[in-house]
Order: C-alpha cells, then structure tokens, then sequence
C-alpha cells in the first residue's frame, strides 16, 4: 500500500499536478537559438577548415567547464570503464526495460543481455565479465537492489503519455559545425500545441549531487531548441534511495542553461582551434588522468598520483 | 479540427501540397536514357559475377567517405537499430488504422505477432516471418527489451511527427521500391521511404533521417525519389520527398522535378563508381594474397 502511494506521489510530481503548465511563446525557441550562434559565430569561425565538428554534451560540457586541461587529458587517455559507470549503465538498462515492458524478472541476465544484443559497444559485457568473482557477485547485487527499488517505487507510465526511452535530441548549430547533443532517459508526453507537455526524466544509480541540476536545464534547452517548446517539467531520479528532484522549466531556466551552453561551447571550439587549454585546480584534481603533468594540479591534489575510483592501479579513492 | 503543434501541420501540409511541377516525359526519358548509359559503362567494369545492390546507405557513404566502401561488410547483421524502423513503421500503421492506441500497444502487438510467425514459419512454412522475427525470437529477455524500447521509440517520433488525419490512406512502410538497370547491367537499386501519400495520383514520399540533417540532403532525399520514378511512368512519378529528422527537430522539402532527378543522378552514378572502383580494388587485393599464398607454398615445397 506505501509503495502504491509512493508510486502516485512521483506520478502527482511528475505531472507537476495543480500547477498550470506554461503557454508556448513560438518565438522562444528562435530567440535562443538565435543568442546561441550569435555568440558562436566568431568561435566557429577561427575553427580550422576541415576541423572535426564541435560536440557539446553534458559531459564534455562538464569537463571543459571544470577544467579545460582536465578535458583534454581526458580524451587522450584510453576510455576506461569502473565499476560506478558500469552499474550506472546497467541500471540504465533496466529503467529503460521497466518503463517499456513493465517487467524486470531477472536483473543481472537482463542488463547484461541488453549490452549484448547491441554488440557491447560500450565494453560494459566485457567490464563485468573480467571482474574478479567477488566484485562481480557485489556489482550484481547492487544492481539487483536498485531493480528492486524501481520495481517497487517506480511507477509504470501510462502508455498513453508516450513514454519513449533514451531519446537523442541533437542540435546543430552554426551550420552543423557545432551540435549540441544528449540521449534523455525517459521523455513523457506528446509534443506541445500550446501548452507545455513534455516532462524529461533523468535517472541516476549514484549520490544525489547538486551538479546534476545543470545536467537536466541542459536537455530542457536542447528539448526547447529541438522542437520549438520547453517541457514543462524536467527531473531527475535516483534509484538507490528513490529520492526525486523535480522542477518546473521556465525561461529563466533556458537563459542560464544557455549562459552555460555558451561559455562551454566557446571553451570546446577553442579547443579544437588547437589553443592550450586552460588550467583550473578543482578538487577532482587528484582524479585527473592529466595529474602527472599538471603542475597547479599538482599543488592542488599535493601529489602527482592520481587516484583512481575503481582499484585498478594508482591509488583507490571515491569519487563520491 | 484537431489541433496540432504547428511543426507537425506545417510538416503536413509541405507533404500534401498541390502538385507544382511536372517532369516533361521527354526530359525524364533522356535523363534515364544517361542515367542507364552511364550505370552499363559503369557495370561492365565490375569484376566478373559481381552484382551491385545500392541503396542510399551506399550512397551515402560513397560520397562522404569512399575510402571506407572497400572495406564494408555486406553481410547483414540485425541489431536493435537495423530492426527499430521495420517493428516501428508497422507499429505507426496500427496506430493510424486505428487497430492499436498508441506506439507503445502497437509494437507490442507487432513483435508478438513476429514471434508467432517465426514460430508457424518454422514449422510448416505456411506464413512468411518479418526479417527479424526470428532474431528477435531468439533473444533473451533483456536483449527484447532494448528491441522493444528503441522501436517504441522511432515509432513516437514518426506517429507525432505528422498529423495523420490529413493524410488519406497513407502507406506506411510499404514495399520497398526496386530497379534493376536494364540489358543485363549487374546493378540494382533499391529505394526506401516510410510514408508514401498520394497528391494528385502522384506519391509524396516521407523519409525518416537520423541524427541531424547532413548538408547533402538533397541526394538522401533524391535517392528514394529517382528509384520510385525509375520504377515508374513519368506522369505517376513522385511529386516530392519530404525528410523529417526527428532528433533534431529538422524538416526538409526536395521537389521531385527534372533539376532534382538530374542532380540526383549524377551524384548516384559517382557513388556507383566509387562502388565499382572499390570492388575491382578489393577483387585485385584479393587475387594478390592467393597468388602470394601459392608463391610462398612453391618456395616452401621447393625448400
């Protein structure tokens, strides 16, 4: 009975229930996308000709706008799996089988299958194949708890609301030289008339972070820009504790994720132009892969070992 | 009258708009009389019992990457993502016929039904099986799922991209359109789109892109519109094709007039020819390891 209630209040939050949903300005969606290439234009064109096209998403905007030699370290090592972007992964999967079939019988079998099918391009099947038994029996069960809480708090959305999963929105800009893209776990709602009716839902199996908040002002931009209205509500969801953060888009919203958009989309271009990239100490200086020839990074961490978050080599750490 | 979000009505309306302009039968018989000409040209160089099958993947990738086609694999492999758009264009057609609510309900009923073809086909070979039903049917639970979500998926976004209603009697899906260059030249086209409308009796085609709409559009869209107008009298050839890239919000429009189908086809016969040049390449490269292999094995022998 708890579970039921629990179920209908994220459904109430996630239909923002008693709040009247926002009426579509038809001239927002231009105005930003305006704004945004107005301030790319003089980026874009000090990019060499024949240069790769300029992607910007949640990640690389995260990254540049850390730390732009954080970025750049990153890209030229090899792409490593942990165990946190791993179970992250799974969990992702099984959302996304939850909210489809409204079935998870056997959570392990079922998101590794879920790679497979698809060729493991993201090495997750090989990840967790060449894990050690007891860290594997450990990931599974953590997985398996996060399916169970799904089961449990995570209610099935009607079809009728046209839940479609891992939707990519990409939007090019300046011609196509720039593209803002992301893939939204979950979008509910049928496209807008004149009125507000898109929700996106973000899910994470971590820590609930304060950064993940710019996360999802991003995809309402993106969403804003790819079909000429906002949603009305973005969220995201953390299947560990079942806690949800929702909140209601309205212009403000789309200015300062556009604000954001922009410093990073000047940052990646200047970047690819071939210019050094800026130093700026964080504290996940000590997680930098660029540690080892990263002075400031150095002073700031106090070593120049980096840490790494998954036991394999280096010194261990959280990154929580 | 419905109301529609104003990107989906205008979308519409660009697809069921009055016919314009004609292809001139003349015209259109010289452009093919070129067109075949230069694809037999094109044929006879293909190494002996080679065939060329083109499709606009082809194209595509001929003219934004040539050096990759000697390369490519023809060998056919059914993922999540080759399989989305055939459940997803049957999905769409129950939703617009009204046999199911919404895309979610249809493609349910479209993979059981697969399911149950594959199960009958294997059988007794009675029923004819969709492509991947018995893929599908022999994977496991998780790996249905993802087949499942990406088609429900691709089935939204083309359900909402249209406003269905001022379509009458859409095809959706459909036969796929197939033209094979006439006196015995070793090539064939084939020519897809997802919606067809008909305008006037003449075909408006949709066709569903991927990612965001590349800057040689006009040869993606060109291509399922020669193909259907090879196949075709010029009078009942398409009037236009109509792109949608769903994941970028984008819309295109390419009348299908005689500027287009000649552009069209010159674009297509230097993708044919980069194809062509790959396969003598590959056929050389191929003839060359054997002839070493024997030569290595006669120094070996003569050792």
């Amino acid at each position: 009975m708890a579970s039921v209630l629990a179920r209908d209040g994220l459904l109430r939050r996630l239909r923002g229930d008693g709040v009247s949903r926002p009426v579509i300005d038809p001239g927002l969606a231009g105005g930003l996308r305006d704004w945004l290439e107005d301030g790319l234009v003089e980026s874009v064109a000090a990019l060499p000709t024949g240069a790769d096209v300029v992607r910007v998403n949640k990640d690389s905007l995260n990254r540049v706008l850390l730390c732009e030699a954080h970025l750049v370290a990153g890209r030229r090592a090899p792409r490593v799996v942990t165990a946190e972007l791993a179970r992250g992964s799974l969990v992702d999967a099984l959302f996304r089988q939850w909210v489809t079939t409204g079935v998870i019988d056997d959570p392990w079998a079922d998101a590794v299958a879920s790679f497979d099918v698809d060729g493991d391009r993201d090495g997750v099947v090989a990840f967790v194949s060449g894990l050690p038994e007891a860290h594997r029996c450990r990931l599974a069960a953590e997985v398996a708890e996060h399916a169970a809480n799904l089961v449990e708090r995570w209610p099935s959305p009607s079809p009728a609301w046209l839940p479609r999963t891992q939707e990519r929105v990409e939007v090019p800009l300046c011609g196509g030289r720039v593209v803002l893209a992301g893939v939204v776990d979950l979008v509910l709602g049928s496209p807008a008339h004149d009125r507000a009716s898109v929700c996106l839902v973000e899910l994470k199996s971590g820590t609930r972070r304060l950064e993940h908040r710019p996360d999802l002002h991003f995809y309402a931009l993106l969403e804003a820009l790819r079909s000429g209205a906002a949603p009305f509500r973005i969220a995201t969801y953390y299947s560990g504790t079942g806690e949800l953060d929702a909140e209601p888009v309205d212009e403000d919203t789309l200015v300062r994720a556009l604000a954001r958009v922009l410093d990073g989309a000047i940052r990646l271009c200047r970047l690819t132009a071939g210019v050094e990239p800026e130093r700026r100490p964080n504290n996940l200086c000590a997680w930098c892969v660029g540690l080892p020839g990263c002075a400031p990074g150095q002073k700031r961490a106090g070593t120049d070992v980096a840490l790494v978050s998954s036991g394999h080599g280096g010194r261990e750490g959280a990154l929580s | 009258m419905t109301e529609v979000p104003a990107r989906v009505a205008w979308l519409t309306d660009a697809l069921m708009a009055p016919v314009a302009d004609e292809v001139a039968p003349a015209a259109w018989a010289q452009l093919r009389d070129e067109l075949v000409r230069d694809l037999r040209a094109l044929g006879a160089e293909l190494p002996d019992g080679e065939r060329l099958q083109v499709d606009a993947f082809k194209v595509r990738l001929a003219q934004r990457h040539p050096d990759r086609c000697i390369s490519i694999d023809d060998t056919f492999t059914p993922s999540p993502r080759t399989c989305r758009r055939a459940v997803g264009v049957a999905a769409v057609n129950r939703c617009v016929r009204g046999h199911s609510p919404n895309p979610a309900v249809a493609v349910a009923a479209v993979l059981a039904e697969g399911l149950e073809d594959a199960a009958v086909a294997d059988r007794s070979g009675a029923v004819r099986a969709p492509w991947w039903a018995r893929w599908y049917a022999g994977l496991p639970d998780g790996g249905r799922a993802v087949v499942r979500a990406e088609a429900v998926t691709w089935a939204t976004q083309l359900l909402t991209s249209v406003d269905w209603q001022q379509v009458p009697r859409p095809v959706i899906g459909g036969r796929d359109d197939w033209w094979q260059c006439p006196a015995g030249t070793p090539i064939v086209f084939k020519g897809r789109a997802d919606v067809r409308a008909l305008v006037d009796r003449r075909p408006a085609l949709l066709v569903v892109g991927t990612g965001c709409c590349p800057a040689d559009w006009r040869v993606e869209l060109g291509y399922p519109g020669l193909v259907a107008a090879l196949c075709r009298e010029a009078r009942v050839s398409p009037c236009r094709v109509v792109g949608v890239w769903p994941q970028s919000g984008q819309i295109r429009i390419l009348p299908i007039d005689a500027a287009a189908l000649r552009a069209t086809a010159t674009a297509v016969v230097a993708g044919v020819a980069t194809w062509v040049d790959s396969r003598i390449e590959k056929e050389r490269a191929t003839r060359d390891s054997v002839s070493g292999a024997l030569s290595v094995s006669v120094d070996g022998a003569l050792a």
